[in-house]
């Protein structure tokens, strides 16, 4: 049962987003966060807005699926509002009691702010829906290989991420058995105040980091076995090539990034007063 | 020109207490291997036989004499990704040793290192599944499997270098009895279809029998080396040092002091069964 859990958020599904290049997909998700960020009026956000709906249609995951990934951030998305209704007075003042006074560009700039970070947070969960962890990591390391050449390298970083992707499920499982042993002589994991149950995984952590560092040395030993050297003249089985499928993906990636910056350019800054009286 | 030539090795580890000397865990070990061997060694927990394994392959250096493979000394910084991709080694645990969250790239990961081309990386990869008789899963993630399927990808892992000898260091220890068979049988295909020195370093009795050599450790020393029927005909000997018989032998044993006049060299229940059958027709 607990072994079933998915790595990272990876929903498979055949659509044309999950075939992309992850190169590809990297690259668009970056630059859209940049664009939103760079999003200074409701019609530029719109657009964004756009394109975040088009990319989930396309993806064929559930709206609710992804939904479901705004909810850890709900509670920020709060707080900014919160504070950009009671820090921001420019604008008409709308409501005006006792200590409380609420702006019209304190509200907008809360939605702003609310609609900015919530396609931040869709998009890049779309990132990890569409793709596999093994081709997130693939990516990155033919993103950053070239930097090898200038001293960075990235090979050791994406190997240890691409590990310890391959050791969560293994690790679940042994926190599972290591539980059960130790419930199996009394340990009680469920009741008791928070320091005390707190207090109980204490003796649940320390067989689980023994054991890890010697599957470490053990994967250590294994990894030389089989000619590891750092990466060093390391070639793939599944070279990461673009497809015609990619450079139209590229093409249209190019296409909305250069939209956004007319967009921002053409319709200016949001004037709060302005949007107001027109939405009025 | 033999495939794994220890010469006169003796190897100790250190010890995390300062100070402190430890015994050797291999102490003037002498043994050669030929190419196209199937050898299993025996010996009971801390006979030594795993630090064999280790040093075989260049893991571990000698303190005193010398480890030649192919030829080519361990000691050499040089060789050691030579005598890596001649010597493969498997060990116990089949989830240590998988690197990658897919079964086929992980395969892939010792082929890649050694910067072969994509495409013959793609063929070995596939013959090396197919050995092993896990093909079809090849886009299946480790945590999915079995234990005996993980230890037949660790297998493969090893078979895609293309070495042409392959230790494997109690392989089948924490296997279930079908894990087990399923890696016997690869294990032994290996040897007779690929024609791949095989070193199975075992404490089960019954897997051993399979070898053509039989090489016992008993504290850090080599102590019998033979065929698995000259080996077991001394059953004393190997009781001696804390080893069990197959269990074919213990009851042949069993009958011979009984008094039933029974050859002394049965290892498979077949020849068991035929000698007693040709005892009864006698009668």
């Amino acid at each position: 049962m607990i072994k079933d859990i998915t790595l990272g958020q990876y929903f498979p599904m055949n659509s044309v987003v999950h075939k992309l290049d992850p190169r590809l997909k990297l690259l668009f998700v970056t630059s859209f966060i940049v664009m939103v960020f760079l999003s200074n009026n409701f019609i530029s956000l719109a657009f964004c807005f756009l394109v975040t709906a088009l990319v989930i249609a396309i993806s064929k995951i559930p709206l609710k699926t992804v939904l479901k990934g705004l909810k850890p951030i709900i509670l920020i998305v709060v707080i900014t509002s919160i504070l950009q209704i009671a820090y921001n007075d420019g604008g008409i003042t709308l409501v005006d009691v006792w200590k409380i006074k609420i702006t019209s560009g304190g509200v907008l700039t809360a939605v702003f702010m609310a609609l900015r970070i919530s396609l931040l947070i869709v998009m890049s969960t779309m990132l990890t829906y569409t793709t596999s962890p093994t081709s997130l990591t693939n990516g990155l390391d033919r993103i950053f290989a070239p930097f090898k050449k200038i001293g960075l390298d990235f090979h050791t970083i994406t190997m240890i991420m691409t590990i310890a992707l391959r050791f969560i499920p293994t690790l679940i499982e042994e926190v599972d058995k290591i539980m059960s042993a130790q419930k199996s002589r009394g340990a009680n994991f469920e009741q008791g105040s928070i320091i005390k149950r707190a207090k109980a995984l204490i003796p649940l952590f320390i067989p689980l980091l023994f054991n890890s560092i010697r599957r470490a040395y053990e994967l250590a030993n294994a990894m030389t076995c089989r000619c590891y050297n750092g990466g060093q003249g390391k070639t793939t089985m599944n070279a990461l090539k673009f497809s015609k499928r990619d450079y139209l993906g590229l093409l249209a990636v190019i296409l909305v990034i250069i939209s956004i910056i007319l967009l921002n350019i053409y319709c200016g800054e949001y004037n709060a007063e302005f949007t107001f009286g027109l939405a009025i | 020109m033999a495939i794994i030539k220890f010469e006169n090795v003796t190897f100790r580890y250190e010890s995390d207490e300062e100070g402190v000397v430890l015994a050797p865990a291999v102490k003037d070990f002498s043994l050669s291997i030929e190419k196209g061997e199937f050898v299993a060694i025996l010996g009971h927990n801390g006979s030594g036989k795993s630090t064999l394994a280790k040093l075989a392959n260049g893991l571990l250096l000698p303190e005193k004499g010398r480890v030649l493979v192919d030829g080519m000394d361990t000691i050499n910084e040089e060789d050691d990704i030579k005598i890596k991709q001649t010597v493969g080694v498997v060990f116990q645990n089949p989830d240590n040793q998988i690197v990658a969250t897919i079964v086929e790239e992980d395969v892939a990961f010792g082929p890649e290192n050694l910067g072969i081309e994509p495409t013959e990386i793609r063929r070995r990869v596939d013959n090396a599944l197919k050995t092993v008789g896990m093909y079809e899963y090849r886009k299946h993630g480790p945590h999915k499997l079995s234990g005996g399927q993980k230890q037949r990808v660790a297998i493969a892992g090893i078979i895609a270098m293309e070495p042409r000898c392959i230790i494997l260091d109690e392989p089948t220890a924490m296997l279930d009895p079908i894990g087990r068979r399923d890696v016997m049988n690869a294990i032994k295909r290996l040897n007779r279809e690929l024609g791949i020195t095989v070193v199975f370093i075992t404490h089960y009795m019954e897997e051993a029998v399979e070898a053509d050599r039989i090489v016992v450790m008993d504290d850090s020393r080599l102590v019998m080396d033979g065929t698995p029927k000259e080996v077991f005909a001394d059953a004393d000997k190997i009781r001696s040092i804390g080893l069990d018989v197959p269990q074919t032998c213990q009851l042949a044993d069993m009958l011979r002091n009984d008094g039933i006049k029974l050859k002394n060299d049965l290892l498979s229940i077949d020849e068991l069964v035929e000698n007693i059958d040709d005892l009864l027709k006698g009668q």
